[in-house]
């Protein structure tokens, strides 16, 4: 057994509880912001090391806990979000609470959930990982105690997200029950198209949707992402979307590969859904936070269509996609913090004028909106591109139709957002200040999206290791 | 010279320009304009080099580049002009720089102005020259958002709110480009096996001869991309955009987007349409001619009943595409032609037309032609651009439009006499509206309110003098023109007259 | 004889009694109760599996420890959570949770 392969995992346990310890013996009134520096100099470090472990591929524990290039993509994809998210968000937590360590460490804690879930190979290692994950955003979410909308998001979260858990787990106990193991692969091998199976299968697919976001699973989306600390929507959006792809890939392209006829046709009409309604109700959002929140489920609505492909470039499509729609969020996420830092809420009215208080916010605010709504030559669009590419091929043509016409659509909204940073008045004269360091995540933001939509080859290709390493 | 990367030089000036602008400060408004003016006169000047350095005896795509971009997908980054695409790329420069000086009385938010002023002409530069699919798509959309913004920002408010006019020319042309997208999906995903794929246009040209795109996938893959391309051409149903775009945008904005991003539609439908889909195109050929004749008809007769001076000239452009999309219907070589140097000279008189409508506006602050009258006694510079630009959109011979207009229905009338004869008869339509215009608001009598209005001198000359001159030499010498849209079609005759274009419908009412 | 089939009915009508205990309570602590309920039917569900399929292996059994004690850790949470709501609305009624609509 070669415990080394969990080094990356561990080290951000110890990172997260060293950070606890600090944040005991450090004096009361002073201030918090090195342990946020030390957990971003920690993260980066894990970063580096993790590309140490590339072209690995082993288990540990009697195959339950993998890793290779597909866990290691994710992994990374993980960490750099809470990298970024960490950045941009110092002065934000500082205004949220004053033990901004515990913040850090629980934050840093569900980063490990979502390791676990990226290298996760049987069921039992995917439900703790999962929950390890959400219970702790159930605190995050209801972390600011200033607000009531806070609580009310936690709680909201806390039960949708433990009923969909109790569903998920009832699926499990049926699928185990009916291949006498949980590990993937041995499911695998002893899979068959029996009623019981398929209702397993399907209460799986329900959980993980429900994680994802996926139309009519959201629910709690909307609410969760307005209630909830900027840093943790984000989060929300961008890595735990992400880990729910994570293990929804893995389950149903190792497991339950060979029922693919039973599950294909649903997972498209959910995918045709949550573009569909994520994309119609965004429109008449007010909120930021809540508009991102709708916006997010069409997103996940475009990654789960990879799915359709059932093959290498469909999974490498959703895994470029992922990353890309972590640049784009983490952009606009950066953005929103800003402008509540300013003015302390939320609202699409908040950004008027944005384009003369900073040009640069606007200018990377309307770049991660259009990425998102796929427009060319941001990533979006090459996402779009591979993704439909490889539906197509596998004769999900309507998809891509639909897909394309429904991003065109969501321009709509993106494109209320964009005339309000440019053509209203600012509220005030004040003048508009953002840290550094959330300048520089909006920059990283920018460049990359800009890159990754012009040039995409590396990181496809990183995308296509990744994914070729499923089967 | 043989390897200097000419096209990428022109492709990359305004970029610089924009990166240079990007980080001047704001209150610079005269470097801001300088720089601006620059740029686009480099462009220029390396694109007439282009144009005058093309060996039309060669034909064929000339000053190639090809560098592999992204291996898996099949996608390089391929630059290359031939005869089709030279004129239009010219087209752009000239528009483009003009634009420049036409907006040079932008005071508010000029440096943001400025950058998306450029961006708008990087996205028509780059549609022009890629011959790669996907490097084509990267440009395709480029305009569209700095068009919302502008038009938003610096736009005006007539007859609809600028906000309306401007999500309005957004929806319709990013919907239309969602089919479009569709349609290269599924051309991409048929044309060629997983493995051997790609998005070069001159190898998914050979997909045709090497019979991997069977009729139907043709047929439908083609209805998609004229979805697109016809509602970025303004081809009826899908033109209501175009008037009130046109409208509430800035000057700038309208030159070129009715001069310029309009063409881009065109050129498509040619590029990509008939090159790589010539059996959709040949079941299509019909409705797009029918299509045409509403387009000449319906809006020739909506423009008689306008009062406004911008919607005139844009609802008369969208009856100018008629022309073009029955050049393009009629399929051989003679009507195509015409249709590509309609394009040009649509461009550059459409363009003239607005920057002129833009000066009497500063001037007099109205755009109502019943409230004009008489302008020819204060300013006779302004009065001679709109008899330039205007004699031109009817067809006078002399001036740039008459040439491509009658080669284009030589060539269509063998095809499709009927449709023909209704599109020619549009010309009559369009001299009784662009005479009355002229008529009221340069002749007639002198009305002391414009006493004040001062001629157009300095920088509002720039756009005067350089499309003027070009609308007369290509007029007077349409061989300049003729003869490099000759030697783009050289290469595609074959291709046309494999097709056999039979006459259908009321294409062969007269035969 | 008592075999797999009646564990398993059991569970599943625990299961939909759960299911449907969060959806019509109307306090929270009701509904995280129900889940609860829903979490022991999954419980029962391993158990009788692991004795009946796998009884040579305890896979099954180990999963139900694990579910035990995420519940546990679900409930404090929640339990932390209903505190926060109270203070917040002096109710628990999961109706008054109506501060965000669509």
């Amino acid at each position: 057994m070669n415990i080394a392969l969990l080094t990356s995992e561990i080290a951000v346990v110890i990172l997260a509880l060293l950070i606890i310890v600090f944040d005991l013996l450090m004096p009361r009134q002073e201030a918090r912001r090195s342990l946020g520096y030390f957990a971003v100099c920690g993260l980066l470090g894990i970063l580096v090391y993790t590309f140490n472990q590339h072209g690995a591929s082993a288990t540990v524990y009697h195959g339950f806990f993998v890793v290779d290039k597909f866990a290691l993509f994710f992994k990374q994809l993980f960490i750099v979000a809470t990298i970024l998210t960490l950045l941009f968000s110092f002065d934000y937590i500082e205004g949220l609470t004053h033990n901004t360590g515990e913040f850090y460490a629980l934050l840093l804690l569900s980063l490990v959930g979502m390791m676990v879930m990226a290298s996760a190979n049987d069921l039992l290692t995917v439900f703790v990982g999962l929950e390890l994950m959400t219970i702790i955003f159930y605190i995050l979410v209801g972390f600011d105690l200033r607000s009531s909308k806070s609580s009310e998001a936690g709680t909201k979260y806390l039960i949708l997200g433990s009923a969909a858990s109790a569903v998920l787990l009832y699926g499990m106990s049926w699928v185990y029950g009916f291949t006498g193991s949980i590990v993937l692969s041995e499911i695998a091998a002893h899979i068959t198209a029996s009623p019981a199976m398929l209702l397993g299968l399907g209460l799986m697919l329900a959980g993980f949707c429900f994680k994802m976001s996926i139309v009519p699973f959201h629910m709690w989306a909307p609410d969760v992402y307005e209630g909830a600390p900027i840093p943790v929507t984000a989060m929300l959006a961008m890595a735990s979307k992400a880990a729910g792809v994570a293990v929804l890939l893995r389950v149903f392209l190792v497991a339950f590969a060979d029922l693919q006829a039973y599950w294909l046709t649903i997972v498209s009409l959910l995918a045709g859904l949550s573009m569909i309604v994520g994309i119609i109700v965004a429109i008449w959002q007010t909120n930021t936070k809540r508009m991102l929140a709708y916006s997010s489920i069409a997103q996940a609505g475009y990654i789960l269509s990879g799915l359709l492909a059932a093959d290498a470039a469909g999974v490498k499509g959703m895994l470029f996609y992922a990353v890309l729609y972590m640049v784009a969020n983490v952009g606009a996420f950066a953005v929103t913090t800003a402008v509540n830092n300013q003015y302390g809420s939320d609202k699409i009215d908040d950004l008027s004028g944005l384009s003369q208080k900073s040009p640069f916010l606007a200018v990377v605010m309307t770049v991660s909106l259009l990425s998102m709504a796929g427009l060319p030559p941001m990533a979006g669009f090459v996402g779009k591109m591979y993704i439909f590419m490889a539906i197509t091929d596998k004769g999900y043509f309507w998809i891509a139709m639909l897909g394309l016409v429904m991003s065109m659509v969501s321009v709509y909204y993106y494109m209320l957002v964009v005339k309000v940073m440019y053509s209203k008045e600012a509220k005030n004269q004040q003048e508009f200040t953002a840290s550094v360091s959330l300048r520089i995540v909006a920059l990283i933001s920018l460049i990359a999206t800009l890159f990754i939509g012009i040039y995409p080859g590396p990181l496809a290709e990183l995308a296509n290791a990744a994914a070729r390493s499923l089967w | 010279m043989v390897d200097f990367p000419l096209l990428t030089t022109i492709l990359l000036t305004p970029i610089w320009g924009i990166l240079v602008l990007s980080f001047m400060p704001r209150e610079a408004d005269k470097t801001i304009k300088m720089i601006s003016a620059v740029t686009m006169a480099i462009a220029l000047g390396l694109t007439l080099y282009a144009y005058w350095a093309y060996d039309v005896s060669l034909g064929g795509l000339q000053y190639i580049e090809n560098v592999p971009w992204i291996t898996e997908l099949g996608v390089s980054y391929a630059l290359g002009v031939d005869g089709i695409s030279l004129p239009l790329l010219l087209l752009t420069m000239l528009v483009g720089f003009s634009t420049i000086f036409v907006s040079w009385n932008v005071e508010k938010r000029s440096k943001e102005f400025f950058i998306q002023l450029l961006l708008l002409v990087v996205g028509a530069i780059g549609t022009f020259v890629s011959q790669d699919l996907f490097i084509f798509l990267l440009f395709y959309e480029l305009g569209i958002i700095p068009s919302y913004i502008m038009v938003v920002v610096w736009g005006s408010s007539e007859r609809v709110s600028k906000e309306y006019a401007a999500m309005k020319l957004t929806i319709y042309l990013l919907l239309g480009s969602a089919f479009m997208l569709a349609g290269v999906i599924a051309l991409y995903v048929n044309a060629f096996p997983a493995g051997m794929r790609t998005f070069s246009m001159q190898v998914l040209a050979q997909a045709h001869m090497m019979g991997n795109l069977s009729e139907d996938v043709q047929v439908f893959t083609f209805f998609l991309l004229l979805l697109g391309f016809g509602s970025t051409l303004s081809m009826w149903p899908f033109y209501s955009w175009a008037p009130d775009g046109y409208a509430a945008a800035p000057t700038g904005v309208s030159m070129l987007h009715a001069g310029v991003l309009k063409k881009i539609g065109g050129y498509g439908l040619i590029r990509i349409g008939l090159l790589i889909l010539p059996l959709g195109v040949k079941f299509w050929a019909p409705f797009i001619a029918f299509f045409a004749v509403v387009n000449v008809l319906y809006a020739a007769f909506v423009t008689i009943a306008q009062k406004d001076l911008k919607y005139i000239v844009g609802y008369s452009s969208i009856s100018h595409m008629g022309y073009i999309l029955i050049g393009f219907a009629a399929l051989n070589v003679i009507s195509i032609d015409g249709a590509i140097a309609n394009m040009f000279a649509h461009g550059i008189m459409s363009a003239l037309f607005f920057a002129m409508i833009g000066l009497v506006y500063d001037k007099t602050n109205t755009r109502q032609v019943l409230s004009l009258g008489g302008l020819a006694h204060q300013m006779p510079r302004v009065a001679t651009g709109f008899m330039l630009a205007g004699m031109s959109s009817l067809g006078l011979p002399g001036l740039a439009g008459f040439i491509p207009e009658f080669t284009t229905f030589v060539g269509a009338f063998k095809v499709y006499p009927l449709h023909t004869l209704l599109a020619i008869s549009g010309i009559v339509f369009t001299a009784l509206y662009i005479l009355r215009v002229l008529a009221n608001v340069l002749f007639g009598p002198r009305r002391a309110e414009f006493d004040t209005c001062r001629d157009a001198s300095g920088v509002e000359l720039v756009s005067l003098v350089l499309l003027g001159t070009v609308l007369v030499v290509v007029g007077v010498f349409p061989q300049l023109l003729m003869g490099m849209v000759n030697s783009g079609m050289e290469p595609v005759m074959a291709l046309l007259v494999k097709l056999h274009v039979t006459p259908t419908l009321l294409g062969g009412v007269f035969q | 004889m008592i075999g797999l089939v009646h564990f398993l009915t059991v569970a599943a009508i625990v299961f939909a009694i759960g299911l449907y205990g969060v959806l019509s309570k109307r306090t929270i602590v009701g509904i995280l109760m129900s889940i609860e309920l829903m979490l022991n039917a999954v419980n029962i569900n391993l158990i009788a599996f692991s004795r009946f399929i796998t009884p040579e292996v305890l896979t099954g059994q180990i999963f139900a420890i694990f579910t035990i004690t995420v519940a546990a850790a679900e409930v404090a949470v929640g339990m932390a959570m209903i505190f926060r709501v109270y203070y917040d609305r002096n109710t628990v009624h999961a109706a008054r949770l109506d501060e965000m609509r669509w």
